[in-house]
């Protein structure tokens, strides 16, 4: 009989630990059931999204955890101006294209996880990769997402990463990355959301 | 005196960079945080600031941090001048509508969109003339506030 998923808390690079002491890393497996979303959850975007106008996109920025978000950015170089943390991405994206329409089953759980937590949620092909996972730095000090083996994904970098999981992926690794001042609570809930959308229960 | 040299001795050669760099770090999220606020407060306006410094994520050295420290201390500084420049419009704008309201006949040159008085929507404030050209004739002013915006073509 399978093992029940739980959350487990990534490892994070020592010096990384001790710029930052509450930045956190969890993860969570999931199994994909199909490629297409469940109604319930296209629903459950589409009503995320009928809420939603420009006061509360820029409201957002203040929100406690987005803005948790926002300020790491911009201690660890990025301009959140120029590259939007998640959550504000996707509440400019959500007003541009007047919607949340689906983008496919993996696609969907982690918007809908965003939307709901403001925790960004990555999902790796659970194949691929060898947990745990853990935020490690390069020796120029970039930072990356990584597995027990190699790096994973240059943390942040809109481009994506070639072990992310894709439509096709039937295991996936679910990945919540903590910024300072977000609660560990945030995260397990966000990886749930993901998890329960992936899986359909 | 002599206690505060030898302090000012060992406060050189043990200046810790972590410290520093905590500190720093803690500024940055201050002031980021104020940025936000006042970016917020600008809607529905956005405020047009020099961009700042944009990389990839990495951790940042002392020197990048203290420029990026500096670099928002301006940003803010620059954010509430503009937040202060826009509200001096607007009292601009309600003292004009104010006057076209009490006499629109010697204000009827006089337009006041709802963006400048801090409103939304696209409505406009101006003297139109009672019953057409007969009140134009005759000096019959109103004030009329034009209903929404134009439609997309």
């Amino acid at each position: 009989m399978p093992r029940e998923a739980s959350v487990q808390r990534g490892w994070i690079a020592p010096r990384l630990a001790a710029e930052f002491p509450e930045l956190q890393l969890a993860t969570l497996r999931a199994q994909c059931i199909s490629v297409d979303s469940e109604l319930g959850v296209s629903e459950r975007l589409a009503l995320l999204a009928s809420r939603f106008n420009g006061r509360q996109a820029i409201a957002l920025r203040e929100a406690p955890i987005a803005s948790a978000y926002r300020t790491f950015f911009r201690q660890i170089g990025i301009d959140p101006e120029q590259q939007r943390p998640p959550a504000e991405q996707a509440a400019v994206e959500r007003l541009l294209s007047g919607g949340n329409p689906p983008q496919g089953r993996v696609a969907d759980a982690l918007l809908l996880a965003l939307l709901e937590t403001s925790v960004p949620v990555y999902g790796f092909d659970a194949e691929l990769v060898t947990e745990p996972l853990g935020i490690d730095l390069s020796p120029s000090g970039a930072l990356l997402l990584a597995d027990s083996e190699r790096p994973l994904w240059h943390l942040f970098a809109p481009d994506g990463s070639d072990f992310f999981a894709v439509p096709k992926s039937r295991q996936v690794l679910l990945a919540a990355v903590g910024a300072p001042g977000v609660p560990g609570l945030a995260l397990d809930e966000a990886l749930w959301l993901a998890q329960s959308a992936l899986s359909g229960s | 005196m002599a206690a505060l040299l030898i302090d000012q001795e060992v406060g050189v050669a043990t200046l810790d960079e972590r410290a520093a760099r905590r500190s720093l770090l803690l500024q940055v999220a201050g002031l980021e945080t104020t940025l936000s606020r006042n970016q917020s407060e600008a809607f529905p306006d956005q405020l047009q600031l020099t961009p700042l410094p944009s990389g990839a994520a990495r951790l940042q050295d002392l020197e990048r941090l203290e420029l990026l420290r500096d670099a928002l201390v301006g940003a803010v500084v620059e954010s509430r001048a503009a937040l202060i420049e826009r509200e001096e419009r607007r009292d601009s704008a309600q003292e004009r509508l104010g006057a076209l309201l009490l006499d629109p006949r010697s204000n009827r040159r006089v337009r006041i969109t709802q963006r400048e008085l801090g409103v939304g929507g696209c409505g406009v404030w101006s003297a139109v003339p009672r019953l057409g050209p007969m009140g134009r004739l005759m000096g019959w002013w109103r004030v009329k506030l034009s209903s929404g915006c134009p439609l997309a073509t």
